[in-house]
């Protein structure tokens, strides 16, 4: 039984997650030019009720940019989020059902691709390729499909012996539905739900980071919220507005979306018990 | 006794050689990477300033001339020789091994560190806050919130705090202590040292590794606790601090080996926020200048410390834990 305290976090949590999926859609669809939001007239403003977060050094409003900024991953962290789901829960349903060489085999490509050290081998892939958000987005979800496949295998192999699945098997049911439906659907759907906002939030993490160090992700004059936070290496403690509000954005995302993930797995596994 | 040493010592055995295979196969995949490139990788990567010897040199060095298995095979067999080629352009001419790994042993001493004092503070908060109680989530509600920011945000908001109190201390590229501030004291003692304690204290405090750390070991033990050989051990009278330490080491060194990956991830940035000359910043400066000599290097060095971390992980388990190794390590 859920705790109030649980409830309540899960309530701010799922709540901040809507709020930021909206405004993600209302960048999506309401078109920005970097070029022609640069008004020099208003250089480096504090926030005011015409420009609520402030301007930048070239007069740009902070806000918008804060808002504008989400189409650099939302888009991406779907799609890392997507594959990462999709090909771990296949992966880790065929290792928990298997035995035999073909398990032993695919196990180690997991353990493989587990140990790349995922932020290394982005920036090797970037260093080699044309960097592009797509790409960077596939090479996450793929190296996040291990930790997908280990939590559903691990659940498959738990559940494999369950009176309940045994009485499936004597059913007749093909083992396909068994697997994919009555225990992957059923009863990992919550903690599917968790990697997918580890994998979301990873992608943000990347794009930000690569965008801060300014190298690959979104260059000026595109706004993204890690080349916005880098504006603080020139403008330091004296104007905060241009990069302490994407910092804060950052923070903010990330730790609702994580808690969310965390927060719905957790009364899952409760309400289960 | 000694047929549990036999079992313990073919464990470990066991171990290393399917970590040399997974960084055998972790290699493979980073040569392969490499091999993608459009076109001719030396001609893609490496337009500027190389010459038609280093290009052959190239060529010949990560086996371009050949298919990719033998090709492979020879450049692999000149990584484990410890050749890595020479650097293109961060250090022209310069042995990678020579350039990455005094880098690299900076960034280990300062992960190491970084985690180990995470883990120390986790398993003391662990401790101290005992049993899950309603109420505590308004101390480690907040806490998350503060820690699980991205390392990047963490260590601008860190510098940017630092140099608003010691007027700019920490300047691009460098560090600059002012003639009055309250680090004075000890920075020109140790002036060396405070980037890294800096960047330790980001490190501690983001990506939410300290509280995933309180969460899990306060679970581990929390289970401990309730366990019912530890009533058994409770109602002899005999004192259970021991029974609880000895199976606390196997969650410890779990905990310490699986978030390795993510302290990597972060030091790689953290490191050029500090401009400290580690792995992670020579990683970014040979990437910027498309020096892939370097950036393989580093790459696979970083790979097999996570690898060699994992099998001693397991060497230890398998010696405090006599199941991991009845299990077949």
């Amino acid at each position: 039984m859920a705790d109030s305290p649980h409830r309540l976090a899960l309530f701010t949590s799922g709540a901040v997650v809507g709020l930021v999926l909206l405004l993600c859609l209302v960048a999506l669809v309401v078109p920005y030019d970097p070029a022609s939001a640069v008004d020099l007239s208003v250089r480096d403003q504090g926030p005011s009720a015409a420009h609520i977060f402030g301007t930048d050094s070239q007069g740009r409003d902070v806000a918008i940019r804060v808002l504008e900024a989400t189409e650099a991953f939302f888009l991406p962290g779907l799609l890392a989020a997507l594959l990462a789901v999709i090909a771990g829960a296949l992966a880790g349903a065929i290792t928990g059902y298997l035995v035999g060489p073909v398990r032993e085999a695919v196990l180690w490509l997991l353990q493989l691709t587990d140990t790349l050290p995922r932020l290394v081998f982005i920036i090797l892939v970037c260093t080699i390729l044309e960097p592009t958000m797509g790409l960077i987005a596939l090479v996450t979800g793929v190296l996040f499909i291990p930790s997908v496949a280990t939590v559903i295998r691990r659940k498959v192999e738990a559940l494999g012996s369950e009176d309940y699945i045994l009485a499936h098997i004597a059913h007749g049911f093909p083992p396909w539905r068994i697997l994919l439906y009555h225990i992957v659907w059923l009863q990992c759907r919550s903690m599917l739900v968790r990697q997918a906002t580890f994998v979301f939030s990873y992608v943000l993490f990347v794009e930000t980071a690569l965008s801060y160090l300014g190298d690959y992700g979104v260059p000026e004059p595109d706004p993204s919220w890690g080349n916005m936070v880098a504006q603080a290496k020139s403008l330091g403690a004296q104007h905060l507005s241009p990069w302490l509000f994407p910092a804060i954005a950052i923070i903010i995302t990330i730790s609702a979306t994580l808690a969310f993930g965390n927060l719905v797995a957790r009364g899952d596994e409760e309400a289960a018990r | 006794m000694s047929g549990h040493v036999l079992l313990l010592l073919l464990a470990i055995g066991r171990r290393a050689v399917a970590g040399l295979l997974l960084l055998i196969g972790a290699s493979f995949v980073i040569y392969l990477t490499v091999r993608t490139a459009p076109g001719n990788a030396v001609d893609a990567i490496s337009s500027m300033a190389t010459t038609e010897a280093q290009r052959a040199e190239l060529m010949a060095e990560f086996g371009l001339d050949r298919g990719p298995i033998t090709g492979f095979v020879a450049w692999l067999a000149e990584a484990f020789r410890g050749n890595f080629g020479v650097s293109l352009s961060t250090q022209a001419g310069q042995d990678v091994m020579a350039l990455a790994w005094p880098a690299f042993e900076r960034t280990l001493a300062l992960c190491g560190a970084a985690l180990a004092a995470s883990v120390a503070l986790a398993l003391g908060g662990a401790i101290l806050l005992g049993d899950p109680r309603p109420g505590q989530q308004f101390i480690t509600g907040p806490l998350y919130v503060l820690t699980v920011a991205p390392a990047f945000v963490v260590a601008v908001v860190f510098a940017q705090g630092v140099n608003f109190l010691t007027d700019k201390y920490i300047v691009q590229g460098g560090y600059e202590p002012p003639i009055w501030h309250p680090l004075m004291g000890f920075v020109s003692a140790s002036e060396s040292l405070m980037p890294f304690v800096f960047a330790g204290v980001v490190l501690v405090a983001s990506d939410g590794i300290f509280i995933d750390l309180l969460n899990a070991l306060r679970a581990e033990l929390h289970a401990l606790r309730h366990a019912q050989f530890i009533a058994a051990v409770r109602s002899k009278g005999a004192s259970i601090l021991v029974h609880i330490a000895r199976n606390m080491v196997v969650p410890v060194v779990s905990a310490f080996a699986s978030r390795l990956p993510m302290v990597v991830g972060a030091v790689v940035i953290v490191e050029y926020v500090f401009t400290i000359e580690g792995a992670g910043y020579v990683l970014l400066e040979a990437s910027k200048a498309r020096d892939f000599p370097v950036v393989v290097g580093v790459s696979v060095l970083f790979t097999a410390v996570i690898i060699a971390v994992n099998i001693c992980a397991d060497i230890l388990r398998a010696m405090v834990d006599p199941r991991e190794v009845a299990r077949g390590g």
